[in-house]
């Protein structure tokens, strides 16, 4: 018998709705600590807006949303919620592209860090202190995303495929305890898929919740737990090989 | 992460030290040129340089915030206003020291930037830009409005030069020495802060509000903090004015003086926090350089800023970026 994991992010029940469109039905699931779960569906299911609502930008008509059993509730904003430990990657890559590669890594340390205006202003040593310890580690995080010979360069200047790089170093060293991809293969070639995938095993193993969105199948079947979203509800949860088996999702989605 | 992924040494941390040593040596330069202007020009030029220094420190302010965090403001004549009014004031109805008008001002304008800041940063982009224009109209009006306290169109003389321990600033040269130390703390404080934790926040914030909020920047705190400070700028710049010229009305606080102070570091380059300074510098000695073409030299003097923006559109300071890649 499976040891009971307590759940680090829970989804109660949780229903949006777009200007009397119904976009999310009584959703519910859970993420587990350290687990690593999946959500798959039809473009237009519901996801996007279902990552929007955990992350705090969009606030649900119903039901509500729990994290380290801690109900976030509409005085919970995005940057509390990241504080708390819960971060997201969105569909298009938002790397800041007037940011060379190791600023953008170095601002996923900005809540690791508490230096303020007037201490940068009057540069004292604490807040130098911290800038250098801020640009070590990100040189660091940025050579072990393979990103090492491309600090000083525009983020913008930069590929697809080495943009949603950026943008998972950036996450990934600011130490979230949830972290919520949304197509993270999304724009890569094959090879890059497999280094991503290799790199969230290597994230999963350290400890780290994640919540992976994905049309990739390939990626999907990393997931301990997947659950199928289509028009706005679950219709089906278990691992990727149930869902390739279930009637009802390969109709909805897998298209067999 | 757990940042297991990283090197052991990295995790420990040996926080080892690096110093940008030509932009070291570019400011020793800047400041040795500033020290010895005066002694190689006519009082007529250094009258300018000190000009020069205030519309710097303004235009600082509006150009930090709009080179750093994107945000377009064009109150800060409004700031500026503020200043010079508390510092005629203070000086002329109540007979007290300078400094005290000018903290006065301080404190008034970064109230009222604080107070108007809360609502109107909730916007971005041009509408931000007309609320900060319709904010700048609402007070250069009430300074018209308001004689019994401005003076209204006759506006208020008498402002005394400032004084500092015993010493005070009442010639062009003197009052340059004065100006320019403040100008360039103002600029070196600035700069530390784009190159600090908040500057990295606030050019996160530029160029994407969503991820950087993400990132758990607070953009609403952080904007406003910056348009508090953009305004202490401008006030300070006004109440320098106030004590070099003498005498202020409504007419030294138009909105043409609020394009000026955004054309300064537009022209210096904006997304580089010493932009203001060659920007005030440009825009003092050129319609002066051209002024003895006759009526003429207006036209020329737009057209030389068209120029300049059109063959250096990273500014003046993108001059040697921009001959390098040529």
């Amino acid at each position: 018998m499976n040891a009971i994991v307590p759940s680090l992010l829970q989804v109660e029940g949780v229903g949006h709705a777009f200007g009397g469109v119904h976009v999310l039905s009584s959703v519910s699931f859970n993420v587990p600590h350290g687990g690593l779960i999946g959500l798959i569906g039809p473009n237009g299911s519901g996801k996007t807006t279902l990552f929007n609502i955990i992350c705090g930008f969009v606030h649900p008509l119903t039901g509500r949303v729990l994290f380290d059993n801690r109900a976030l509730d509409r005085s919970s904003n995005v940057v509390q919620r990241s504080r708390h430990g819960l971060l997201r990657t969105f569909q298009t890559p938002k790397v800041f592209e007037h940011l060379s590669v190791l600023e953008n890594v170095m601002a996923g340390l900005y809540k690791c860090s508490r230096g303020g205006v007037l201490a940068s202003m009057l540069r004292m040593p604490l807040a130098r202190r911290e800038m250098l310890r801020m640009q070590e580690l990100a040189e660091a995080t940025c050579n072990v995303f393979g990103l090492g010979s491309m600090m000083q360069r525009p983020a913008g200047s930069l590929t697809a495929g080495a943009r949603r790089n950026v943008e998972l170093a950036r996450a990934v060293v600011s130490e979230p305890r949830l972290l919520m991809l949304d197509e993270p293969s999304s724009g890569l070639a094959k090879e890059e898929v497999g280094q991503l995938r290799e790199q969230l095993a290597r994230i999963n193993q350290s400890g780290l919740a994640i919540l992976l969105v994905s049309h990739d199948m390939d990626l999907m079947s990393m997931v301990d737990r997947v659950h199928v979203l289509s028009s706005g509800e679950i219709i089906a949860s278990g691992t990727m090989a149930e869902m390739h088996r279930n009637p009802e999702v390969q109709q909805v989605y897998l298209g067999l | 992460m757990d940042r297991s992924l990283l090197p052991d040494s990295v995790r420990a941390g040996s926080a080892s030290t690096r110093h940008s040593g030509g932009r070291g040596l570019a400011l020793v330069l800047t400041c040795v040129s500033l020290a010895a202007a005066p002694l190689l020009l006519s009082v007529h030029y250094v009258d300018l340089l000190v000009f020069a220094a205030l519309l710097a420190i303004s235009g600082l302010g509006v150009g930090f915030l709009l080179g750093q965090a994107g945000i377009i403001n064009l109150a800060q004549v409004a700031f500026y206003g503020i200043g010079a009014y508390a510092t005629a004031h203070v000086t002329v109805a109540w007979n007290l020291p300078g400094l005290l008008g000018l903290l006065l001002g301080v404190v008034i304008s970064a109230a009222f930037a604080l107070v108007m800041g809360l609502p109107l940063l909730r916007l971005s982009g041009h509408f931000l830009a007309l609320a900060t224009l319709a904010l700048m109209v609402i007070v250069t009006q009430l300074f018209f409005e308001w004689d019994w306290l401005t003076g209204g169109s006759l506006g208020i003389g008498g402002i005394p030069k400032i004084s500092l321990f015993g010493w005070t600033f009442d010639t062009p040269m003197k009052f340059y020495y004065f100006a320019w130390p403040i100008a360039l703390l103002c600029f070196w404080m600035l700069s530390n802060i784009a190159d600090g934790r908040p500057g990295l926040a606030m050019r996160a914030m530029r160029d994407s509000p969503e991820a950087a909020e993400v990132m758990a920047v607070d953009s609403t705190a952080l904007r406003t903090k910056l348009f508090v400070l953009s305004a202490i700028l401008g006030s300070i710049s006004g109440s320098l004015f106030a004590h070099y010229v003498g005498y202020i009305s409504v007419e030294s606080f138009t909105l043409e003086r609020t394009i000026v102070m955004i054309m300064a570091p537009v022209i210096g380059g904006v997304r580089n926090p010493w932009s203001a300074l060659p920007g005030a510098i440009f825009l003092s000695f050129l319609p002066e350089l051209l002024s003895p073409l006759g009526e003429v030299y207006r036209i020329l003097f737009g057209l030389g800023l068209v120029l300049v923006i059109i063959l250096f559109p990273q500014g003046l300071l993108g001059i040697a970026n921009w001959r390098r890649v040529k």
